[in-house]
């Protein structure tokens, strides 16, 4: 497959980290070919702009200023998110990347008076996320995890109509310890080898 | 009341630009103190930095580079969201303000790992929003920016205090009248906040 790696995190030092480079190495251990976007380490700038917002219906127009992501998302058939959950959600940074990359005519086609949208992504296969969250399983589950819902629910109706979903996190994240983190490294290995195979 | 009104909108001339400015002159015609933050008027980076990780779970130190926007939120004794919903989710300058400003010590505390709310200054809480897609389409989708409302600000904020949801859907098939309508309610809602 060829898989989009969307991966979100300010420290290089962190746990986020070493699942990167987890599922990287899991990803090309399965013969699979993938790029990486470092939202933080490119300086992504989440906030959509006045003037993007302005030309957000014009076609062609609309991608300029995010060319190369668009080109990304267009070239993968398998994306794979690594973020932190924050507040229940995506960070800013990777909502901003959402905002400003699914763009409308590309990623899908406006409503009309008699039609919904439609989806215009679906060479997308297979979405994946890989997170860690502070709250429990419970907690996340008593919210609603909107974090969850957003990207399996909100992005995947305009891939594949049969889009396959993998959602893996670390709950608990406070209390973790070398063993459950490193038991979660070997999960997410495991898990993704087949989900792609 | 002291009203922090959280509006996020990059447009000035938008629909979410008129139901800020009738947020805000409602309250205010109303006697209300309102607190006008303006998320991109006022420039708010969204990016949690390295620096602000580190020190994320170190209450006095985590808010020095948000201290400003700490105060305002401290200070409100009600807070009222006027927002798009983008892809489901808050725009990220908005969702960027929850990660940056609703920190240890200022939104919930942390004990033993568990999280305890204590936003409890504010007292009220209403959302204003539009949505592109249909109320359908985002119930099916699970409603996300519904959900951070209603269920993760209601428990931050004291405990039994009102959250009001005002909604409209499938902004891009409605009609001058409909949008006129939404905007006049949210007006007198606001009058009677």
């Amino acid at each position: 497959m060829k898989a989009l790696i969307i991966y979100c995190h300010p420290c290089a030092e962190s746990f986020n980290a070493a699942i990167l480079s987890t599922v990287v190495d899991a990803l090309e251990h399965a013969g699979h070919e993938s790029r990486v976007r470092d939202l933080y380490a490119e300086g992504f700038e989440p906030a959509m702009s006045a003037a993007e917002r302005r030309t957000y219906h014009e076609e062609a127009l609309n991608v300029q200023p995010v060319k190369e992501h668009v080109e990304d998302i267009a070239w993968a058939d398998l994306l794979v998110f690594v973020y932190p959950t924050w507040w229940y959600g995506l960070p800013a940074m990777l909502k901003g990347w959402l905002d400003r990359v699914w763009l409308p005519h590309v990623t899908f086609s406006m409503p009309s008076e008699t039609s919904g949208p439609r989806p215009k992504m679906q060479h997308i296969k297979a979405i994946a996320i890989v997170t860690t969250c502070g709250a429990s399983w419970w907690l996340s589950k008593v919210v609603g995890e909107p974090g969850r819902k957003t990207i399996l629910r909100g992005l995947r109706i305009l891939c594949a109509p049969h889009c396959r979903t993998l959602y893996l996190a670390h709950y608990k994240m406070d209390t973790s310890t070398p063993q459950s983190r490193s038991r979660y490294l070997a999960n997410v290995r495991k898990k993704l080898e087949k989900f792609t195979s | 009341m002291r009203i922090l009104v959280l509006f996020s909108h990059p447009v000035e001339t938008s629909f979410g630009a008129a139901l800020h400015g009738q947020v805000v002159q409602s309250l205010q015609s109303a006697g209300h103190e309102v607190d006008d933050c303006d998320l991109y008027a006022e420039d708010f980076d969204p990016r949690l930095t390295r620096q602000e990780r580190l020190h994320y779970h170190d209450p006095g130190v985590n808010r020095g580079p948000v201290a400003a926007y700490v105060d305002r939120l401290l200070n409100a004794e009600a807070m009222v969201i006027v927002t798009p919903v983008w892809n489901f989710g808050y725009p990220a300058i908005l969702k960027g303000f929850f990660d940056r400003v609703f920190l240890p010590g200022v939104s919930f505390d942390m004990t033993r790992g568990k999280v305890m709310p204590c936003l409890h200054n504010i007292r009220k809480l209403s959302v204003v929003t539009t949505y592109g897609g249909t109320r359908l389409r985002a119930f099916l989708a699970g409603d996300p920016p519904r959900k951070i409302a209603m269920r993760i600000l209601r428990a931050t904020i004291r405990p039994a205090a009102p959250v009001l949801y005002h909604a409209l859907y499938d902004m891009n098939r409605r009609s001058e009248e409909e949008r006129h309508a939404f905007l006049t309610g949210v007006g007198k809602a606001m009058e009677v906040f």
